[in-house]
């Protein structure tokens, strides 16, 4: 009984003595999300209610954290841009918000701060009729120090005013303020925040993991506003799964800045971070000091990963190890809310997305991430490269742009370094100008902090502190693959061994024609996408818009095809650091590259499940080498097997298989490679394996599968045809011609069938290729500005010839040979059996082959060339056994008339 | 006394060369580039043409093209005006190298009295698309016009160079003689244990570079990076060869094998 009494009398004296204790020793915050005063100041002179200088109250109220777009204010855009999303209010120009805070009595003797984890990029902050602090960053947190300027017990009138014009003259099109990806707005985002804290904090903590020693060293910048010698214990906690340890190191000083370094031994327990194991520690100190007269206590935690990264011969290493990089290029595209997302939520599903599609890797392209990146990162096992907001002509000479970019690094480096996650950095994107500042920076950087790589600069000029090279391009060819090729026994890897390791930049690019279905997504969004509604409109009034969505699946379907080509030539080259796809989701800016299997809500557009993207892009994959994809049916087929293998084990006593399929999936051929043991960290051959193409009397579609351990699993597909040695017979009924003479005329007259096989250097139109367009029509311009082709599969011309409604290699020996016609007066009705899909701005009706009556003859328009290498197409070949068997069958009855003149309209005379 | 001074010479060169294999490092091993192969022999088949021709007309991605033409020079220091110029161009007036051209520099003065000669623009294209504001189109090599004191070159001798992929075994060579124009040059050099290694181009002008046959990379004088890699499975014990092709010609003489990359 009595001792409960006890327990009570403590406790009451606790109760009693809580709010004082905590004054005087803890970190106090006010949250400042809510409601501010808000004001415009499109005229950049303080407009009747603006002057700070007399207090005056603003008259309109916003809601923080936010973007003046969120509120609909600014220039009401009434156009529609073709060349990107349009921001429905635009908004450029400082913007006031204002709140009057009380200042908390019991912070006397405190530093105080106002925190903003985010805004757009010059925030400066007046208290009641004083500006008393500016601060430009645009990659990390605003903390200003208003210690000086407000007085705890009284309410101050706080003004801020948020400035996203450009603060120095960076490159319209840095990913961190563009226009075209996440919008150029004006707001303050994420947490947002008074803090006040003791004399004596800690400013910055860095740590800085050794492998070896198992191991941290800590670097702590204490900051001493007490004016006096301070003596004190700095407590270490460090934390994770099953795991915990305190040390307590000393800590004294007298300067205002106090550096303090210390070893922390971690134990045996301890592990290393990697993708395969995202191990991620907090790390809190705790800080207790004394003067002579009083005593102080702050805490600061960050969390790191035990990891080290090094410049490997080819490789970056991760902890000793080497790591192919599969990563995509991240442009600052969110379109749902028009700034990159400041939530653990919204990046975890993005990372999440990485695994699912088997990256390991993001490159943050001309702009740097808000920490929740970083922590969804070091927790799911990403590698990250982040840049400052550098393009273009950012380093021709400029100081004050110069002196911007050199505190933007430091800053970065500071906020973000401990991140286990944050491996590479490069200054910026394909930079030119003065490249002894790229290199300064550079080395710099490399001075700063070793936990990261560093290069000076994306596919451009190199430089000597460079430790990897993100490039099209080295001096020994190019390593870029935008597209991929009907064989695969080739690679990059001679190309990208250099004295750094290589990473192949912004591959893939291939144009996909856009899906209007996207348009209703954006109705809560700050930007919408009109120039779908002018696209749209365009190929309606082209009498096309019912076959928008065949398009789509088209051209998507094609751009799968040609990626997966792409990524396995970069999975072939074993000397190659890896790759940054441009990329996984669509880009909605210059000129809207619509290249993404992803929209740019980073939603799949349903071309390809995860599970087959990552037969051919995870940390394992099964690699076929081999000659071509059409075959004559007494040829052989041969491969080499080899196995991508940068996973986190080698495979023990590997079992591997093939086996060849049909289009129904029945097994027609099938062997073993000899087990093996295969290492990890290379590209490792697996054998050799062939087998004769007889029997096939038909054309086949057949795909041929390799199967490393049952789990890993790859397949490619390859299409067999009879030699088809007649073809292109005329007879009584049938009169196949090249040109478009009297005789052909009169045929037609006659009510014969004809088949026309124009020379292509004879048809006016369009060069045929198989690739669609790289990267989007509008930015880049160049001929013959086609998006794939549209193949109706279903129409009975199609009857001896396998394909999808869409192009695969076995359509390379057709389109290399071809021409495209432009249709544009042809009948609306008319729909070419080929249809060639024309760019988005343009819309246009484009075939290779069509059908028509013309007067009483029926005519087949084929403009592909049947002569030139005609012994070495064997797709071309049977496609014209097909166009043979259907012209001379009772099913080729041509039901839209074209006039006569029309055939002469695209032919050159 | 003056034998005194040579032996302290060789005393210290003694001295360098120990202290120096002591601490690792290996002096460059230079190598003379002693004999030259002319470029007509990688001449592809000519175009005529009355404009200038890009390399997409001509079915090439990246590689080097020879624009010749007939010019009259009517007065000193004409200017010479290319208004597009991707990626790189030497320019020549008969043998006469007049300057190298950039996209972001297209102009140049003659150094020629006036007269008739042969206008030869040695152009590369390294095969890269250009991100930018300023380029929507993905031409290359020379299109547009070309313009002497503003009145425009027309009829024109277009020549793909076969320097890409090229087997230079097929090369013949003759004993090095002065030349300012484009051309191979082979050189013999010795190697006791082949290791890892970079080719120091410091000097040289535009070009690429072959080792024992094979293909190992391209250099540029407005680069930083000044060195190519060269892997040792590429060299062999005793004698090797080395093949440059050098756009610009700065008459350079050798080239040297070094520990490290070099930059400037």
């Amino acid at each position: 009984m009595n001792n409960i009494k006890h327990c009570y009398t403590f406790l009451l004296a606790m109760l009693v003595l809580m709010p004082f204790l905590s004054a005087r020793s803890q970190t106090h915050e006010i949250d400042l999300s809510g409601q501010w005063g808000f004001q415009t100041d499109v005229m950049d002179f303080r407009r009747g209610s603006l002057s700070p200088r007399y207090n005056h109250k603003l008259q309109e109220t916003i809601q923080l954290p936010g973007i003046t777009d969120d509120y609909q204010i600014g220039y009401k855009v009434p156009y529609r841009y073709i060349d990107r999303l349009t921001r429905k209010y635009e908004y450029m120009g400082p913007a006031w918000y204002q709140r009057d805070i009380e200042i908390p009595a019991a912070w006397k003797g405190k530093q105080i701060f106002i925190y903003f984890e985010r805004t757009h990029w010059l925030s400066s902050i007046y208290v009641d009729t004083k500006e008393v602090s500016k601060i430009d960053y645009i990659s990390v947190p605003h903390n200003h120090d208003l210690s000086a300027f407000v007085k705890p017990g009284k309410t101050h009138r706080i003004t801020v005013c948020i400035d996203n014009r450009f603060q120095y003259n960076t490159h319209k099109w840095d990913h961190a303020h563009t226009e075209f990806t996440q919008i150029n707005w004006n707001g303050i985002l994420g947490e947002m925040k008074l803090v006040a804290v003791d004399p004596v904090y800690i400013e910055d903590l860095q740590v800085y993991p050794n492998i070896n020693e198992k191991s941290i060293r800590v670097k702590m910048e204490i900051i001493n506003r007490t004016g006096k010698q301070i003596s004190g214990d700095a407590g270490f906690k460090v934390a994770g799964k099953n795991y915990n340890l305190s040390k307590v190191l000393r800590v004294s000083g007298k300067d205002s800045v106090i550096h303090f370094e210390g070893t922390i031994p971690l134990g045996k327990q301890i592990k290393l971070w990697d993708e395969f194991n995202p191990n991620v520690y907090d790390i809190t100190c705790q800080l207790n000091t004394s003067t002579d007269q009083a005593k102080y206590q702050h805490e600061k935690s960050v969390s790191f990963g035990m990891r080290e990264v090094k410049q490997g011969k080819n490789h970056v290493m991760i902890n000793n190890r080497p790591v192919h990089l599969r990563g995509n290029v991240e442009n600052a595209v969110f379109p749902k809310t028009g700034h990159a997302p400041v939530d653990d939520a919204e990046w975890e599903r993005i990372m999440l997305l990485m695994k699912a599609y088997g990256l390991n890797h993001l490159r943050f392209h001309s702009w740097c991430p808000p920490d929740a990146a970083f922590r969804m990162a070091d927790r799911y096992g990403i590698y990250f490269e982040v840049e400052m907001p550098m393009w273009g002509r950012d380093a021709e000479p400029d100081e004050a742009r110069y002196n911007f970019f050199r505190r933007e690094m430091s800053a970065i480096l500071k906020a973000y370094g401990n991140h286990p996650s944050f491996v590479l950095y490069c200054n910026g994107n394909e930079i030119t100008g003065n490249f002894d500042f790229i290199e300064q920076l550079t080395a710099s950087g490399r001075a700063m902090d070793e936990r990261h790589l560093f290069c000076g600069s994306t596919a451009r000029t190199r430089v000597k502190s460079d430790q990897f090279y993100v490039s099209q391009q080295t001096n020994k060819g190019p390593v870029k693959v935008y597209e991929g090729l009907p064989y695969t026994n080739w690679d990059v890897s001679k190309q990208s061994d250099v004295d750094v390791p290589v990473i192949s930049h912004e591959s893939g690019q291939r144009a996909i024609y856009p899906n209007f279905e996207e348009i209703k997504k954006y109705s809560k969004s700050p930007v919408e996408p009109r120039n779908f509604e002018v696209f749209r409109e365009q190929l309606e009034k082209n009498g096309m818009l019912d076959q928008a969505n065949d398009f789509f699946w088209a051209s998507g379907a094609l751009t799968v095809v040609e990626y997966k080509a792409v990524i396995e030539a970069l999975l072939r080259s074993s000397k190659s650091a890896g790759f940054q796809l441009l990329s996984l989701n669509d880009f909605p800016g210059q000129g809207y590259a619509s290249v993404g299997i992803l929209d740019p809500f980073w939603d799949s557009k349903g071309l390809v499940t995860p599970a087959k993207w990552r037969e051919f892009c995870a940390p394992t994959v099964a690699l076929l080498r081999y000659e071509k994809s059409a075959y004559f049916n007494d040829e052989t087929f041969s491969a080499d097997a080899e196995l991508y293998n940068f996973s986190a084990s080698g495979l023990k006593n590997a079992k591997i298989k093939w086996w060849l399929s049909d289009a129904s999936g029945k097994v027609l051929k099938r062997g073993n490679l000899p087990a093996q043991s295969l290492g990890t960290g290379d590209v490792f051959p697996l054998g050799k394996f062939s087998f004769d193409l007889k029997g096939h009397h038909q054309a086949e579609k057949l795909s041929v599968h390799v199967a490393v351990n049952d789990s890993i699993q790859n397949s490619w597909n390859i299409w067999v045809y009879p030699r088809n040695q007649q073809i292109m017979e005329s007879t009584n009924e049938v009169w196949y011609t090249r040109v478009y003479d009297e005789q052909t005329k009169q045929k037609l007259a006659a009510g014969a069938r004809v088949v026309f096989c124009p020379i292509p250097d004879q048809v006016k139109g369009r060069k045929s290729i198989f690739h669609n367009h790289f990267w989007n029509p509008i930015m880049f311009a160049w001929p013959p500005m086609t998006i794939g082709c549209l193949i109706h599969d279903k129409e009975p011309v199609f009857n001896n010839f396998v394909t999808a409604n869409h192009t695969d290699w076995q359509w390379w020996d057709i389109l290399n040979y071809a021409k495209v016609i432009e249709l544009k007066d042809a009948p609306g009705d008319l729909r070419p059996f080929i249809q060639v899909i024309d760019a988005n701005d343009n819309n246009e009706k484009l075939g290779i082959g069509f059908e028509a009556k013309v007067g009483k003859g029926k005519l087949l328009v084929l403009a592909v060339d049947t002569q030139k290498d005609i012994d070495k197409r064997p797709a071309t070949r049977q496609l014209l056994k097909s166009i043979d068997a259907y012209v001379k069958g009772n099913q080729f009855d041509p039901k839209i008339e074209v006039d006569p003149d029309f055939i002469n309209s695209f032919i050159n005379r | 006394m003056l034998k005194q001074f040579f032996k302290n010479i060789l005393k210290i060169s003694w001295l360098i060369t120990a202290l120096v294999s002591l601490s690792g490092f290996v002096l460059a091993q230079e190598i003379v580039l002693d004999k030259q192969a002319d470029l007509e022999q990688v001449y592809l088949k000519s175009n005529e043409s009355v404009g200038l021709l890009p390399m997409n007309d001509l079915d090439m991605e990246f590689g080097y093209v020879l624009y010749e033409s007939e010019i009259q020079v009517d007065q000193a220091n004409s200017v010479l005006e290319l208004e597009h110029v991707r990626d790189y161009a030497v320019v020549f007036v008969d043998e006469q190298l007049q300057g190298t051209l950039t996209d972001g520099r297209k102009k140049v003065s003659l150094k020629v009295t006036p007269g008739k000669y042969k206008l030869k623009l040695y152009v590369e294209n390294i095969g890269r698309i250009t991100y930018g504001p300023e380029i929507l189109d993905n031409s290359r090599g020379l299109f547009g016009s070309v313009s002497l004191n503003a009145g425009e070159i027309e009829n024109w001798t277009i020549t793909p160079l076969h320097i890409k992929g090229l087997d230079v075994a097929g090369l013949k060579f003759n004993a090095r003689r002065e030349s300012s124009v484009p051309g191979f040059l082979h050189g013999n050099f010795h190697i006791d244990h082949p290791k890892d290694g970079y080719l120091d181009i410091s000097g040289w002008g535009m070009g690429e570079v072959w080792i024992n046959g094979k293909y190992i990379g391209a250099f540029w004088e407005e680069e930083k990076q000044q060195s190519i890699q060269v892997s040792a499975d590429l060299l062999q014990k005793g004698q090797n060869e080395i093949t440059v092709f050098e756009l610009k010609n700065s008459g350079q003489k050798t080239m040297k094998i070094t520990d490290q990359p070099v930059f400037k």
